[in-house]
């Protein structure tokens, strides 16, 4: 790019359409200014030349009747369409449910058959304590209980423990 | 001032849509009418095939028609129809790329002396033979083909009268300097490949 403003306006304008007279005038008058621009813009004018000379592309007589057809064929198919669509919505949303429900369902058998089964083995535990514990002792092992419990409180014979000894 | 008003008196072809979008068959046959043949120009240089071009240049009223009730005028319309006309362009190309046999009309790159394959349709308007099969014609056709997309899009939007530079940006969906680079570096490209014809001249004996 030339990094010319009158310049670069002028050729982008160019790019999309012939220049007016005095846009004419005023490319002229640059150009006159700045002569080593002068083969770039005949380049420029000749490639936008060229380029005008493509062929517009060939379009059917019956073109607009096609797409028209088309439109109406789409309109005719859109309410059968969005009928199956909706139905097809339905069963994706019926599915999910169901697919949401069966995992629910299953979660909360699993959580009550393990909460069963702890419960089983807690009760388990308990019983196997209960078994294995020692036998408490009979009432015999605490006849002497009172005496035994007296003792501290009785009076110690000094001079009969010395002539023991 | 209601957004139809401002369409009226600014952009007569957002006015049109507008009826079209209150279900006014003529209108909406008054736009096909007006942008069929620019529409048909641009996609049929971009897919190289005039059936393809032909398809999906109705593909691209289709989609008119059938996003009118979105239709907002926020922008002028012949933006809108052609930022539509080039998003369906790009699909084909690369659906085209993803599947290369599907398109056995389409011309090899290395042959440039092959001609497009012309829509045989009896009634249509055939395009002028002498230009059609001028070797000129040709070179500028290959030359135009080898670019790549966006520079060839952005060369194809600068021929839309209707188009500003700024319409050609949005179209583009890039910004203003970008879409002025894009044009320049292909026409640098068109122009170091039409060098000779450009020197000596010998395009104006085409004329």
């Amino acid at each position: 790019m030339m990094n010319e403003p009158v310049y670069d306006n002028l050729r982008e304008v160019s790019w999309r359409r012939k220049l007016t007279t005095s846009e004419e005038l005023q490319l002229r008058a640059w150009l006159a200014a700045h002569p080593e621009a002068q083969a770039d813009w005949e380049d420029e004018a000749r490639l936008n030349e060229m380029l005008g000379l493509l062929p517009d592309a060939p379009v059917a007589s019956n073109f607009t009747n096609r797409v028209l057809q088309a439109v109406e064929q789409e309109e005719v198919a859109e309410p059968q369409e969005s009928h199956g669509s909706r139905m097809a919505w339905w069963r994706r949303l019926a599915t999910k449910v169901a697919v949401v429900a069966i995992v629910v369902i299953a979660g909360f058998l699993s959580y009550q058959h393990f909460h069963a089964a702890h419960v089983r083995s807690k009760v388990a535990e308990g019983l196997v304590a209960v078994s294995t514990a020692q036998p408490v002792p009979g009432p015999d092992v605490i006849e002497d209980f009172d005496v035994i419990r007296i003792m501290p409180q009785l009076y110690v014979d000094e001079e009969l423990l010395a002539l023991l000894k | 001032m209601s957004p139809r008003d401002m369409s009226a008196e600014g952009d007569p072809d957002a006015a049109l849509m507008l009826r079209v979008k209150e279900g006014d068959t003529d209108a909406f046959v008054e736009l096909v009418d007006k942008y069929k043949q620019p529409v048909m120009n641009l996609v049929y240089r971009m897919l190289r095939d005039a059936t393809e071009a032909e398809d999906l240049a109705q593909n691209v009223f289709v989609q008119v028609h059938r996003s009118a009730h979105r239709y907002r005028v926020s922008s002028k319309f012949s933006t809108w129809l052609f930022t539509i006309a080039r998003n369906l362009s790009l699909n084909e190309i690369r659906r085209r790329s993803r599947h290369p046999a599907d398109s056995i009309d389409a011309p090899h790159p290395e042959r440039e002396d092959q001609k497009w394959h012309q829509y045989e349709d009896h009634k249509a308007a055939s395009p002028p033979d002498q230009l059609l099969q001028g070797e000129l014609e040709t070179k500028i056709d290959a030359a135009l083909a080898d670019l790549p997309e966006n520079q060839r899009m952005a060369l194809l939007l600068c021929r839309q009268d209707e188009l500003s530079c700024e319409d050609m940006a949005e179209v583009l969906g890039c910004s203003l300097s970008a879409t002025k680079s894009l044009i320049h570096r292909g026409r640098e490209t068109l122009k170091a490949k039409l060098k000779p014809y450009l020197r000596t001249g010998a395009w104006y004996e085409t004329k």
